[in-house]
């Protein structure tokens, strides 16, 4: 072992100075995201109709599907860096070859939910759904953003695992494994605030 | 302690079957979140039926979020330091969500008027 690695673990708390740098990041990321959820729910309750009627037009079974494809790549990332720590290669590469498909499912279904709203007019310059669809195409487009930059590494670790050498890194496919998570948790409350809790009851408001 | 602190293979039992306890609680929790939406609440924007509509939903996403972070992200086998570092902006966060939540809806009913 060289000096340089003996720094590699911050001494009191015994985590890898990568994890703690990733949890310090993904703090600032909250914020990030805080600011548009604070807002959200701000103007959704000042603008009720505008954005329950613009919510209703949200397919929420591709949202769901999209939320399974979140859900099951957050556990096969768990389950990759399991692998990873048990020096088992094959597992390693299955299991980050399945996050993948995973993120990249998702962003298929991200693709065809968007050209749909595109084709339906539902973008934000239309009067009447303007400030719902900026908020739809802001969050889930900064949201998509991060499944790419989760992507990006991910399939540079994945090709690296099949040269000679592998990929024997598990702290930092555990790093990489924290921003993943923390964007399966974002989804968990962008799913249900957008899709889910404006309920339409018609221009009326019959019900 | 000391072994306890940065064995990353912990000696607890089996992970994989925590991961899988995880996810089938993940799935279970969105169909939930999903089904509870679709209730017939008297869900009219800022009355009770819309606070219980958006709070059952919060709650829901505030169980899945923690359970994220306790088992995938390792929070269960790390410092109590870094379990703090994490909980507390976390935490406020959740304050943030519950707060504005409850506090827009009675504002805006009070000093907007209903069309």
């Amino acid at each position: 072992m060289s000096a340089a690695l003996n720094l590699s673990h911050e001494p009191i708390t015994k985590i890898a100075n990568g994890k703690l740098g990733m949890w310090a990041f993904l703090g600032s990321e909250l914020m990030f995201f805080s600011g548009f959820f604070g807002a959200f729910i701000v103007l959704r309750n000042s603008n009720y109709e505008v954005f329950a009627n613009g919510s209703s037009h949200l397919n929420v079974w591709l949202a769901l599907i999209n939320t399974f494809f979140l859900i099951g790549s957050s556990l096969t990332m768990a389950l990759c860096i399991h692998a990873a720590e048990k020096n088992d290669r094959s597992k390693q590469q299955l299991f980050l070859g399945l996050t993948l498909l995973g993120a990249l499912g998702f962003l298929v279904i991200k693709t065809i939910e968007y050209s749909d709203k595109w084709a339906h007019g539902y973008f934000p310059s239309q009067e009447n759904h303007t400030l719902f669809y900026s908020f739809y195409f802001m969050m889930t487009g900064f949201h998509a953003l991060h499944v790419i930059g989760g992507i990006i590494p991910m399939l540079f670790m994945w090709f690296r695992g099949y040269s000679k050498k592998g990929y024997p890194y598990p702290v930092k496919l555990e790093v990489l494994g924290l921003y993943w998570h923390f964007v399966d948790l974002m989804w968990i409350f962008i799913f249900p605030a957008l899709y889910l809790m404006i309920p339409y009851h018609g221009a009326g408001g019959h019900h | 302690m000391a072994s306890h602190a940065h064995d990353s293979d912990h000696a607890h039992g089996n992970p994989i079957k925590e991961y899988m306890k995880v996810f089938w609680t993940l799935c279970f929790l969105t169909l939930l979140t999903v089904g509870a939406a679709a209730l017939p609440f008297p869900a009219e924007w800022g009355t009770p039926g819309d606070i219980l509509h958006v709070t059952i939903g919060v709650i829901i996403a505030v169980i899945k979020v923690v359970a994220v972070m306790y088992i995938f992200m390792h929070l269960k086998f790390d410092h109590p330091l870094i379990r703090a570092f994490v909980y507390v902006p976390v935490f406020l966060f959740f304050v943030l969500v519950f707060a504005l939540n409850f506090l827009e809806s009675f504002e805006y009913t009070r000093v907007v008027a209903l069309p």
